[in-house]
């Protein structure tokens, strides 16, 4: 019995089909961690923005707009913090539930593939 | 690279914006046979117009393109957020003409030194609209332009997108063939072995 022999199975244009969708997949799988990474990182220091802004005493605070810092009255500058706090959490949620979705197709794809090729096939992370 | 024919049949766009689609090939030995390349002599593999590296040669063609639409894609990625905040500023700007007071900022005069600038109410901006050239606009005419110029980007961004998902088909294509036709040799090689074990 020849060992991991693909070529016993055949691959149909359907097979074919699977395995770019999966490839497609895993690709925007990597993107979106890297994006969820960064929406993190932005949700913290926003919370550390917020935070520092309760310590101050100031009553004017520089907030960066574009390139510049502009003198704006403590309070704009909590409320705009807040609004980009809900941006940002809505955003991370959103990347967050597209990641689930991939990871479900792609466990689904695993299977019939793995169902039809079994050793011929490596579909796992290097 | 091997004329597609009857045996190799892509099912779909032929091509993308210049990028040639992969011939998906249904069946390894008469795709080899029309081809006219002879996998069974020793030294195919070696030449030129052996399959497999004609097929590696379409491989590397295909990555030279993904370099290159992987850095459309970074710039673009880049100049998106520069633009949201220029229209950021200037929506400051507009919010902070109604009520009459000027606004103060710091800006960065060279690295690490920082100045206090008084922007009084204003009706115009000056946009930079590269290659050495700036413009006046009136308020509303930047947020305008800014905003179209947001617009393009983010849709040359998801054409572009689009094309590096189509490339990264092809390349799978191809890499499933390069397989299916060593495969294909190996078990090729397999069963003469066995037909001349058995006649000796």
């Amino acid at each position: 019995m020849q060992q991991g022999n693909a070529s016993d199975t055949e691959v149909t244009w359907e097979d074919q089909q699977n395995i770019n969708k999966f490839g497609r997949l895993n690709n925007r799988f990597h993107e979106l961690e890297d994006e969820i990474k960064i929406a993190k990182e932005t949700n913290e220091n926003l919370e550390d923005a917020s935070n520092e802004l309760i310590l101050t005493d100031e009553e004017v605070v520089r907030l960066q707009i574009g390139e510049v810092f502009a003198h704006v009255p403590k309070d704009d500058v909590e409320s705009r913090i807040e609004q980009m706090k809900e941006v940002t959490s809505k955003n991370l949620e959103k990347l967050e539930e597209e990641k689930e979705s991939i990871v479900a197709q792609m466990a689904e794809l695993k299977k019939i593939l793995y169902g039809k090729f079994k050793d011929s096939i490596n579909l796992e992370e290097d | 690279m091997a004329s597609s024919s009857s045996a190799a049949s892509s099912f779909g766009v032929t091509e993308r914006r210049g990028i040639p689609a992969a011939a998906f090939v249904e069946d390894v030995e008469t795709y080899l046979a029309q081809s006219g390349l002879d996998v069974n002599s020793s030294l195919a593999f070696l030449q030129e117009r052996s399959a497999p590296s004609s097929l590696s040669i379409q491989l590397q063609q295909y990555k030279l393109v993904e370099m290159k639409l992987l850095a459309q894609q970074r710039d673009l990625r880049a100049k998106i957020p520069d633009i949201e905040k220029c229209l950021d500023v200037v929506a400051t700007l507009q919010a902070k003409k109604g009520t009459g007071e000027a606004l103060i900022a710091d800006f960065e005069v060279s690295e690490g030194i920082y100045s206090r600038a008084c922007i009084e109410d204003t009706d115009s901006v000056c946009l930079w609209l590269g290659a050495n050239v700036m413009l006046d606009y009136s308020c509303e005419e930047a947020t305008a332009l800014l905003q179209k110029n947001l617009e393009n980007a983010t849709a040359s961004l998801e054409v572009l997108v689009a094309d590096l998902q189509f490339l990264r088909d092809q390349v799978t294509v191809t890499q499933v063939t390069i397989a299916r036709v060593y495969n294909w040799d190996v078990h090729q090689r397999r069963t003469r072995q066995t037909a001349a074990a058995k006649d000796s």
